[in-house]
């Protein structure tokens, strides 16, 4: 056989084993056998050195031609496997991903703290410091300095735990105003969460235990008109939507003159329920401009410096914002309520 | 307060307004109505005792119609007839020991007196209002109460011993027996009204029985007094006794009142009574209180605080239908003065007209207007921000926050090992059990546990909330995991939660678990030597058909340990090498202790140790397993360096007496 024979018989032959060729292993057989350096093809090319130099070069020519065609039919072989291999494991590895995933989930934070935790954020943005007090609380922060004196009538507004060793469970986050103004002064905008306490029978709408949110500002010049602007900001922000609010004068000693903010009931739409008391309104903010006496509490001169405060009830407004209709929940422990949130 | 409308009207010339129509004209202008009764052909507005609290004029009617008239610009009509009584000839001597306690003290005598019951509409007008008609006497007091808000008392002339009405102090141990069948034993800090032979009332609060009307009464003597609102306050809340007249003197009574009362009271009398005649004049002991100066309102003091500006004409016309008295001073100031009615508590300075001002011309009606004051960065919340931290942190690991109360029963403490003498005790719980402040949050999570039981197979939950000890309220987190299993992963989960909260923290297990713990499963939990927190089971006792993990931490102290200051460390430039170890312990050996022996001979070579696993051998004793990884910061060690430091573990850990499986 002459050289040129042998070529072409070993390109097909080789050829056609590639496409014979089911396996990897099958393939790689084949490049050695044919394309190695121990190879046939390099076996043929060990003769031409017997050969004329024309010869020799025209069938180099043709060898490395035959070379050429064999290597990409080896790789196109190769893709082709490599291609069926991996359809073959993308097929094997069906996954049911409606399987249930396991593991824990995450927990819920208490609908209060969601609540709180809004409101923080949004009066921080606004400037506002948050500060905090003792729940064990002295008679003067609670009362006196709020210009609540003993033996007035306000102090029946607000049904007071005493402690047997004279002190009292605040009733309001409000003593923190004062303890807010003798730690930083003015001017001043601070917020103060916290538990409170009011010894009430518990009903669907009462508690002996809530949360409320004091909210102070003191500059030199702080009006009405700037309470309602961060009222209506501040409730905007809270609901997300419209919410139709009215003010009406209420007595609380240590703002004047004093406010209340009452905004229609969410859960019956003003048509009244039991947590609106059938009135179609709930109370949500007491508010007013800081009583001068309490300033002097603080020790600012009330000539110099005004301000404004009010307290929100951050547990009615949880009711309000996820519709619940009994405040005893919130400190039920019951997961069935809590995982709710 | 119950306001007949009725009555209302009768007071206020053409009032027009129906009864819903004016129940919310006074909720936003004036007082919190709570709702509308229908009784009989009369409407009951219910306003919220609470709003009335600076308001004494509102405690009678005719000062809802004061308000009503300004609210509606319709005219009012006084009830009260001038009846120009002659004080000459006082029917009663009258001595008050201390006009502070009792600026006035006023008294009208009628002899020939029918006690009957009322007409019908005296008695419908009472019961309109919650008042129950006794007779026509009795009935007259309520009534002048109920519409002029000035409480007064009626005695039986013939039942009081002869001589001046004094008004004093009590003895200490003084007896009365009160109209509603009750002794009161009284001591000086009460004042009471006597006659020569002992107290007839205590003053302000209730009559003595002694000297009530009754049937048979013909004489009789009507006080309309006015007492130092504080003063009752003290008293009544001393001896436990709120009356309708004590409720309404300790809001500040005026005592201008005590004289038209009488006016009214007679008036009625001689219709209630017929025959009935007046003996003597007026008797009325009286030391008025010094005029209060008029108040100085400047207009652009006003606009500011208001934050609109109001014409000074407005301002007027609104403070004159209140019945304030008003002079311009100049074009920007008035001079402001308080109705006697207004002057005893409510209204006193510049702000307290503000508020009459602005209730009037409406708080709708001020534009919201953000305030010009300097950005400031806010003081930073350090602890707020570390408590969101560990809550969210405990919510992504599965634990559902919950709130519980800070109340305790010594019962509950006692059973959680604490001492009830530590705690804070309530004067005045809710539920005579309750009495104790919480001193640890262990006692609510343990009854959320126990409760969510019936619900749950397996839960996670946690609180952060304060113990609040006699000295300090501290803040804690207790988490919680409960499942019906042998305990083990609550555990750990628990521990690896305390390590998230904490990395670097350790156990190290107390010999005295409380009584609550599971002897065996109980420790604390250090970091750097500081304790920070505890690690137990509740103790199958306390926890039925379960196991409940606990983990108690300190907020305070976790606080103070996670902000120690980090510095860092060059990274190794040179490779380290690792060998494993399995070192067999005892069956109830520490694996803290074999690691930290295994790190104490080591020496400084060591980079890292790290826990692989155990396993319980057949024999009870733990196998335990350890990779070591050693190197030195400045060059790479050779191979018999590393294995010198593998061989010092070795035999010092069999020097030690452990066991090793090389």
């Amino acid at each position: 056989m002459n050289p040129e024979s042998v070529i072409s018989e070993l390109r097909d032959t080789t050829l056609k084993a590639l496409d014979a060729a089911a396996t990897l292993e099958a393939l790689e057989t084949i490049r050695v056998d044919a394309l190695g350096r121990k190879g046939k093809l390099a076996e043929v090319s060990k003769t031409f050195g017997k050969l004329a130099p024309e010869e020799r070069k025209s069938l180099g020519i043709l060898l490395n031609a035959a070379k050429q065609e064999l290597e990409s039919g080896l790789d196109s072989r190769k893709s082709a496997l490599e291609s069926v291999a991996l359809d073959a494991r993308l097929a094997s590895e069906w996954f049911d991903l409606t399987t249930p995933a396991p593991g824990i989930r995450p927990g819920h934070l208490h609908p209060v703290t969601q609540v709180q935790r809004e409101i923080e954020d949004l009066f921080v943005s606004l400037g506002f410091a948050i500060m905090d007090g003792p729940e064990v609380e002295q008679e003067y922060y609670n009362f006196d300095a709020l210009n609540i004196p003993a033996d007035h009538p306000a102090r029946d507004m607000q049904d007071t735990f005493w402690l047997k060793d004279g002190r009292l469970l605040r009733t309001h986050t409000s003593p923190v105003q004062i303890r807010a103004l003798e730690k930083l002064g003015a001017p001043l905008k601070m917020i103060a969460p916290g538990r409170v306490f009011r010894n009430e029978e518990v009903d669907p709408s009462h508690e002996h235990t809530f949360y409320q949110l004091e909210g102070m500002m003191v500059d030199r010049d702080v009006s009405v008109a700037h309470l309602i602007y961060f009222m209506k900001t501040l409730l905007s922000a809270i609901f997300h939507r419209e919410v139709t609010v009215r003010l009406r004068p209420g007595f609380f000693p240590f703002v004047e003159p004093g406010f209340e903010l009452d905004i229609q009931c969410l859960i019956c739409a003003g048509k009244g329920c039991p947590v609106c008391k059938q009135s179609g309104w709930v109370e949500l903010l007491p508010c007013g401009l800081v009583h001068p006496a309490v300033l002097r509490s603080g020790g600012l001169d009330p000539d110099e410096w005004n301000g404004f405060a009010f307290g929100l009830g951050l547990t009615r407004l949880a009711m309000m914002r996820y519709a619940i209709d009994d405040i005893r929940l919130f400190a039920s422990g019951d997961l069935r309520f809590l995982n709710q949130f | 307060m119950k306001f007949s409308y009725n009555w209302l009207r009768d007071m206020v010339k053409g009032l027009d307004a129906s009864p819903e129509v004016l129940e919310r004209l006074i909720t936003i202008k004036t007082a919190e109505c709570e709702g509308i009764e229908v009784h009989g052909a009369d409407f009951i507005i219910e306003v919220d005792n609470k709003s009335l609290t600076h308001r004494p004029d509102l405690w009678g009617h005719f000062g809802m119609a004061r308000e009503v008239s300004a609210i509606t610009g319709q005219p009012l009509r006084d009830p009260v007839m001038p009846q120009n009584f002659t004080a000459k000839n006082p029917p009663v001597k009258v001595s008050i020991d201390d006009y502070s306690l009792c600026p006035r003290y006023s008294a009208l005598a009628f002899d020939n007196v029918t006690v009957k019951p009322s007409p019908s509409w005296l008695q419908q007008r009472l019961e309109a209002v919650g008042l129950n008609p006794i007779n026509n006497i009795v009935d007259v007091t309520n009534f002048v109460m109920a519409e002029l808000a000035q409480p007064m008392h009626a005695f039986d002339a013939d039942k009081l011993h002869d001589g001046p009405i004094q008004v004093r102090t009590a003895a200490q141990g003084e007896i009365i027996e009160a109209l509603n069948g009750e002794s009161y034993e009284l001591d000086p800090s009460a004042l009471v009204i006597a006659d020569p032979k002992g107290a007839i009332a205590i003053a302000g609060i209730i009559g003595g029985a002694g000297s009530a009307i009754s049937e048979k009464t013909t004489r009789l003597v009507l006080e309309s007094a006015n007492f130092n609102a504080a003063h009752i306050r003290k008293t009544s809340s001393k001896i436990r006794l709120r009356t309708d007249a004590s409720m309404r003197f300790e809001k500040a009574q005026d005592p201008v009142n005590t004289v038209r009362a009488l006016e009214r009271a007679y008036e009625l009398l001689l219709e209630v009574s017929p025959g009935i005649r007046m003996v003597g004049g007026l008797a009325d002991a009286y030391r008025p209180p010094k005029e209060p100066a008029p108040i100085v309102l400047p207009l652009d003091w006003l606009a500011r605080k208001l934050g609109r500006s109001l014409p000074a004409e407005e301002v007027q016309r609104i403070l004159e239908a209140l019945m304030f008295k008003v002079e311009r001073i100049d074009a920007g100031t008035l001079s402001v003065f308080v109705p006697t009615w207004r002057a005893t508590k409510d209204v006193a300075i510049k702000e307290d007209l503000v508020e009459e001002i602005g209730r009037m011309v409406g708080y709708a009606s001020i534009l919201p207007t953000a305030p010009l004051a300097a950005a400031t960065v806010p003081a930073p919340s350090v602890e707020r921000v570390f408590h969101h931290s560990v809550r969210d942190a405990a919510v992504g690991q599965g634990f559902t926050e919950v709130y519980n109360y800070s109340f305790l029963s010594e019962e509950l403490a006692q059973r959680f090992s604490l001492d009830p003498d530590a705690h804070i005790r309530v004067t005045n719980p809710i539920v005579a059990d309750q009495n104790l402040m919480r001193t640890s949050l262990l006692p609510g999570i343990w009854k959320n546990i126990v409760d969510n039981t019936r619900h749950f197979d397996s839960f996670r939950l946690f609180e952060i909330g304060r113990e609040v000890h006699p000295d300090r309220e501290v803040p804690h987190f207790v988490a919680a995991i409960f499942a019906k299993d042998d305990g083990v992963a609550g555990l750990h989960e628990l521990k690896r939660l305390a390590e998230c909260l904490l990395p670097g923290s350790e156990s190290r297990p107390s010999p005295g678990a409380r009584k609550f713990e599971h002897p065996q499963r109980a420790t604390d939990l250090l970091h750097a030597g500081t304790l920070f927190g505890r690690l137990f089971e509740f103790h199958p006792r306390m926890i039925e058909h379960g196991r409940a993990a606990v983990l108690d931490i300190d907020l305070q102290a976790l606080m103070q340990l996670r902000s120690s200051n980090v510095k860092y460390q060059q990274l190794r430039r040179f490779p380290s090498s690792s060998f494993d170890l399995s070192v067999v312990a005892g069956p109830r050996a520490l694996i803290a202790d074999v690691q930290a022996a295994m790190k104490t001979l080591a020496g400084e070579a060591l980079v890292s140790i790290e826990f692989l696993r155990d396993f319980t051998l057949p024999t009870g004793d733990r196998s335990v397993s350890y990779r070591l990884t050693a190197g030195a910061p400045d060059r790479t060690m050779s191979a018999e360096e590393v294995t010198s430091v593998r061989n010092a573990v070795i035999e010092g850990m069999r020097a030690a007496g452990y066991e090793l499986r090389v």
